[in-house]
């Protein structure tokens, strides 16, 4: 009885920990916290840190947007949630929008985060329903970084200077 | 072996090994996957191991045994397998011609040892010092060599081959920690090999050989009377 229950336990163990060196290797994490982060969220019992979000949403609010990203990325140090991860995105697309030109670095990374974002949401569906923002959905946000890297003849159309940010 | 040896410890070893084979940690932390040539590589190592009597797989998975033993069995063999295959990973450069050369390498001696090799003593010395100069190469030499901010003989030694082989022999330095967690992982697996389970009637002649004492001299007073009647 006691040898069965030491190979069932030894079996669980081995499977569990092949799993996670499969998703370690399939993940590619670079910080202890994205791989504790990672394996946590897997099991469902992955949180971000709350305050951080909240301080987060106020630099937001504000358009401090590289202090918003340091307090999101510090709620969600694993990038392991959906909804932080679209307001990394959008906060990169507010700081990067010009008028005249975008800057496409900060529009890149934004289009890296909204990604996250769309590959974390269930159904890879994510709408984030705040008053705030002009754009409520990930596919949106995506859809406009993306115009935004894109260069065409648009680009010279000088009805382009009385666009808005979104 | 015992249900915790082959449960618990073989697996976390062998699994370690292989969590561990693929880590470079230069500027940023990667985890390298087996390329196939070192799948193949651990197919004829696992095959030489079964035939140099380093380990039984009859005593992992049999029809005698019940199905969580050979569950548990199973999961050992597998384990054997992966961290061979990142063993390979470890001590072959990632890219270039070295990666070649050192594979080939490696299909040679493990072919020869395949076929050579038939005592479980001697296949783990064998092992020992082939992982070892491997080590060495990769680790110490090949690393000092292309380390950054090397001197002007090195640099010019390194120029000189890349130049006579039209620039194929590149090697990327993967930083010293890389070189600690290998050594570290090659130690965990020798030992992972020294503890897998070998062939019973093998290891009960050993035993028979070993613990027998040379007959005394009263012994054979004793018996010679026998012996001459017969």
């Amino acid at each position: 009885m006691r040898d069965t229950a030491v190979r069932a336990a030894g079996l669980a163990g081995t499977l569990l920990y092949g799993a996670a060196i499969v998703w370690m290797y399939a993940a590619q994490p670079q910080t202890v916290a994205e791989v504790t982060g990672g394996l946590t969220s897997t099991v469902g019992a992955y949180r971000i840190d709350q305050q951080a979000f909240d301080d987060g949403l106020a630099f937001f609010g504000r358009d401090q947007f590289v202090e918003a990203r340091a307090a999101f990325s510090r709620a969600d140090p694993a990038g392991r949630d959906a909804r932080t991860q679209f307001y990394i995105a959008y906060a990169f697309y507010r700081q990067g929008w010009g008028r005249v030109y975008n800057d496409d670095a900060l529009f890149k990374s934004g289009l890296e985060a909204v990604d996250r974002a769309i590959a974390l949401a269930p159904g890879h569906r994510l709408v984030v329903d705040d008053p705030g923002l002009d754009m409520h959905s990930a596919d949106e946000l995506r859809a406009e970084l993306q115009r935004g890297l894109t260069r065409d003849v648009s680009d010279l159309n000088p009805m382009r200077l009385l666009r808005k940010r979104r | 072996m015992t249900a915790i040896r082959e449960a618990f410890v073989l697996p976390c070893l062998f699994l370690t090994v292989a969590l561990l084979g693929g880590l470079r940690l230069s500027a940023d932390v990667r985890l390298v996957p087996p390329p196939l040539v070192a799948l193949v590589l651990a197919v004829l190592l696992v095959g030489a191991l079964f035939r140099a009597s380093a380990f039984s797989p009859e005593r992992l998975v049999s029809q005698n045994r019940r199905p969580l033993e050979n569950a548990s069995g199973a999961a050992v063999l597998l384990s054997v397998f992966a961290a061979s295959a990142q063993v390979f990973n470890l001590l072959t450069p990632d890219t270039g011609l070295l990666h070649v050369l050192v594979s080939v390498f490696f299909l040679v001696q493990f072919l020869t040892t395949l076929t050579a090799v038939r005592d479980r003593v001697a296949m783990l010395r064998t092992l020992a010092v082939l992982f070892g100069c491997a080590f060495f190469l990769r680790f110490v030499a090949l690393e000092s060599l292309y380390a950054p901010g090397r001197g002007v003989i090195k640099r010019v030694m390194t120029a000189l081959m890349e130049g006579v082989t039209l620039g194929t022999l590149d090697y990327v330095p993967t930083g010293a920690a890389t070189g600690y967690v290998a050594f570290l992982t090659l130690t965990l697996y020798l030992v992972g090999l020294v503890l897998l389970p070998t062939s019973r009637t093998g290891a009960a002649s050993i035993a028979l050989v070993t613990v027998r004492e040379p007959p005394q001299a009263e012994e054979l007073d004793r018996d010679l009377p026998t012996l001459r009647r017969e």
